[in-house]
């Protein structure tokens, strides 16, 4: 009888305990949704509501030039036609243990990926493929680049607005001590780095030569003397693991904003010789050097921002180092100000060379910002590319948690005859190109995380800026108020403005401001500004730049407060102008 | 803008000349007078609250108990912008309003008082200036107006005078304060008044 009893509390608990369990993973859904889930295609249209999508709760996870790619249920689909939006049903089995997005622009590769599994084309250049069993990603035909589908909703970060403005040249002086760091970066150090990787024969993810390239890394950076050394674990494609190196210099301003360069330091080549051979100098032992010539370049240089040198690992497997890395950043609430990765920057096929930079509308300032470093420190000419389908290396997971990054390569589409071939090797890459890029990437890098200089005043901690408006019977004026903290080193301040974050700042007020703060009547509103503020100190060095602090109008004031070229003067004790 | 007033000062003299000339004149006296003014507008009321107006009038008795009045007058207002969205700036206002009113009256004798009550057309020109911004509205209007006027002889030509008038201006501009702006209100005002013949 007590043996009955006791077997019944354990059946009683464990009928509790299997309930308790979370059901299939399907994350930013509301619970108690069900019916059987599809991989859906969502067309992009002008018309296209996001607000609609986000108030469904739509798992998108994938962010395309012409399409989003989601996850949907029976409710799904039908709340998506009551909503006028049209979708079509890629798979109706959904989800597959992996869905990959693979590049299908050669000829020939759409079929070539259709003899190996499942694939629908979903955009021009752009494939949807997974297998019935077993790892998609080993199943992809040698040479066709690939994404794991992200692991979450990117919904949250995908954002209704118009396409960046086109690329400005900017001018901007050359700072001489960027270009001191950038100096540092040579030529011969990047080829012994390549050098050092090549010769493990192969960086496969999942041979032991792949982690043995990760710590040859991890020991470089730790040569540096960096404030944190560190490798991060991650599973791959069932149940394989690697390692992301991840070498950290604190910011002395903004220790909690990072700036990351980043590079994959595994390699690839065809099936048949991978495991053994695949030396992938171009790809990527190029962008893996470039991060550690930036992380040498740098390491002696105090900075506000922290820069993290990441170098990830499964990337040829398709992406799987860097989403991890980037998901859990986004989880941890990490605050990401902009990702430079390189991968594949050493090849040129026609000379000069120049190095594409490949970014989404949000992260355009990123390659504007290149451009101008590539000119001033690296001598290497840049050509933007704005297209969200482009994501095949490891910027793309940064994307999809929202965060700024760019993607410099030496071509888009590629031209290196020596792609995921056993023969990209050291001897087929042009230095001086490979070293004109590898000091942009490092001057951009200086320039954002901003070294301190000797004597100079520290840059403002804290910027806040407010929306206000007066009326009066007939006439709005529209004002962004700025505050800051006193600092002690500092006899006045400056005040910028832009309206493209991070570029064509221009100073608004005419002497430093004595006090802190600023009324800046030449905002308009219904627009978007960036502001920065400097310290001038008693001898009149300027600080480097405060955090930039973005303000954005909610409505528009009547047109009476939309002139320009006024001249404000508040009557009250504040700010002036 | 100071020609523009004096023309239509001059026109509304004039008119009143002319109606003079062209009916034997019984009566002509002159007053000037000051007072406040009472905006109708709340969105007035708030940024400015009551006014000081000055006003000086030409008023010709026609024919028995009807008259043709024709003025001038000037109101000043100080006031300060209202802030939103948390703005804590002080912005000073200044608004300025100059009419010439052409008012028609029925006078009526209560002993050694006499009561006239009009009806007319006031023609004004407004302007509102941020004193230390660059921003500033000017505006016309002609607008109804109504007066109750009344005056009570003290000495010889001499009377004390007094007056109110009500007028709507609705200017057809606004903020978010108020979309149409009106301009107009009462104003009560108290003088002197002379008569010439």
């Amino acid at each position: 009888m007590k043996r009955t009893k006791v077997c019944l509390a354990l059946i009683l608990a464990s009928i509790v305990l299997l309930s308790a369990r979370p059901g299939p993973a399907r994350p930013d859904r509301p619970a108690g949704r069900g019916g059987a889930l599809a991989l859906v295609r969502i067309p992009k249209t002008a018309t296209l509501p996001l607000g609609t999508l986000v108030r469904l709760g739509i798992d998108v996870r994938q962010d395309l030039a012409t399409c989003l790619l989601a996850l949907a249920d029976r409710d799904d689909m039908t709340m998506l036609r009551r909503s006028g939006i049209r979708f079509s049903v890629l798979d109706r089995n959904a989800p597959r243990p992996e869905y990959l997005l693979v590049e299908t622009g050669l000829p020939g590769a759409l079929d070539s990926l259709r003899a190996a599994g499942r694939a629908v084309a979903v955009e021009a250049g752009t494939a949807v493929f997974w297998t019935e069993r077993g790892s998609a990603a080993a199943e992809v035909p040698a040479g066709l680049p690939s994404k794991v589908l992200p692991a979450r909703s990117v919904l949250p970060y995908l954002r209704s607005r118009p396409a960046a403005a086109a690329a400005a040249p900017v001018a901007a002086v050359q700072d001489p001590l960027v270009e001191s760091i950038v100096s540092l970066v040579s030529s011969s150090s990047l080829a012994a780095d390549v050098q050092t990787l090549q010769d493990l024969q192969t960086r496969y993810a999942s041979t032991t030569n792949c982690e043995s390239a990760g710590d040859s890394l991890y020991a470089s950076f730790s040569a540096l003397g960096l404030d944190d050394v560190h490798f991060e674990s991650f599973t791959f494609s069932s149940g394989y693991t690697s390692r992301n190196v991840v070498a950290e210099k604190t910011g002395e301003s903004f220790p909690g904003d990072f700036y990351i360069i980043c590079a994959h330091y595994d390699s690839t080549s065809p099936s048949a010789t991978r495991q053994t051979l695949a030396p992938g100098a171009d790809d990527n032992a190029s962008g893996a050097a470039a991060v550690l010539g930036a992380a040498r370049a740098l390491a002696g240089y105090p900075l506000d921002y922290s820069v993290r040198f990441v170098a990830f690992s499964a990337e040829e497997w398709g992406l799987w180092g860097s989403r991890a890395y980037a998901d859990a950043a986004r989880a941890r609430g990490e605050r990401i100000l902009g990702v430079i990765n390189l991968d594949m920057i050493a090849y040129a096929n026609a000379v000069p060379e120049d190095l594409q930079i490949i970014v989404n509308d949000s992260s355009a300032w990123l390659a504007d910002l290149f451009a101008i470093a590539g000119a001033q420190y690296g001598v290497v000419t840049t050509a933007r590319m704005i297209d969200p389908s482009i994501i095949y290396s490891d910027h793309s997971p940064f994307w999809d948690n929202g965060y700024p990054a760019l993607l410099a390569i030496e071509d888009y589409p590629l031209n290196n005859p020596y792609y995921h071939q056993t023969t990209d090797t050291l001897d087929r890459l042009n230095l001086d190109f490979f070293t004109a890029a590898a000091r942009g990437a490092t001057g951009l890098l200086a320039g954002l995380a901003q070294p301190i200089r000797d004597g100079y005043p520290a840059a403002p901690a804290r910027l806040t800026a407010a929306w206000e408006t007066y009326r009066s019977l007939f006439n709005t004026l529209a004002a962004v108020n700025l505050e800051w903290d006193a600092q002690a080193d500092a006899a006045g301040y400056n005040v910028y403005r832009t309206t493209t974050s991070h570029l064509g700042y221009v100073k608004v007020n005419d002497e430093p401001i004595v006090g802190t703060s600023f009324s800046d009547t030449g905002a308009v509103s219904g627009g978007e500004y960036y502001y920065v503020l400097t310290a001038v100190g008693p001898t009149g060095l300027e600080s480097n730049r405060s955090r930039e602090n973005a303000w954005r109008s909610a409505a528009a004031v009547p047109a009476a407060a939309a002139s320009s070229g006024r001249t404000i003067r508040p009557a009250g004790p504040r700010g002036i102008r | 803008m100071r020609a523009r007033r004096a023309a239509a000062f001059l026109a509304g003299l004039a008119l009143g000349l002319a109606a003079a000339a062209a009916a034997p004149a019984q009566e002509l006296s002159v007053s000037l007078a000051g007072g406040v003014f009472s905006p109708s507008s709340s969105a007035y009321r708030g940024i400015y609250g009551s006014g000081a107006v000055l006003a000086g009038d030409v008023w010709l008795k026609l024919h028995g108990p009807v008259g043709l009045a024709v003025g001038f007058s000037r109101l000043s207002d100080k006031g300060f912008a209202v802030a939103g969205d948390g703005g804590q700036e002080t912005y000073p206002l200044e608004f300025r309003r100059t009419s010439v009113p052409v008012v028609a009256f029925y006078q009526i004798k209560v002993g050694p008082a006499a009561l006239r009550l009009g009806a007319g057309v006031g023609l004004h020109s407004y302007r509102e200036t941020w004193t230390t911004a660059d921003l500033e509205y000017k505006g016309h209007k002609a607008a109804p107006r109504l007066m109750l006027a009344a005056a009570v002889k003290v000495a010889g030509r001499l009377s004390i005078f007094g007056q109110a008038c009500c007028e709507s201006i609705r200017t057809g501009r606004g903020t978010s304060l108020d979309v149409n702006v009106n301009v107009g209100g009462v104003q009560v005002l108290g003088g002197l008044s002379f008569r010439i013949f």
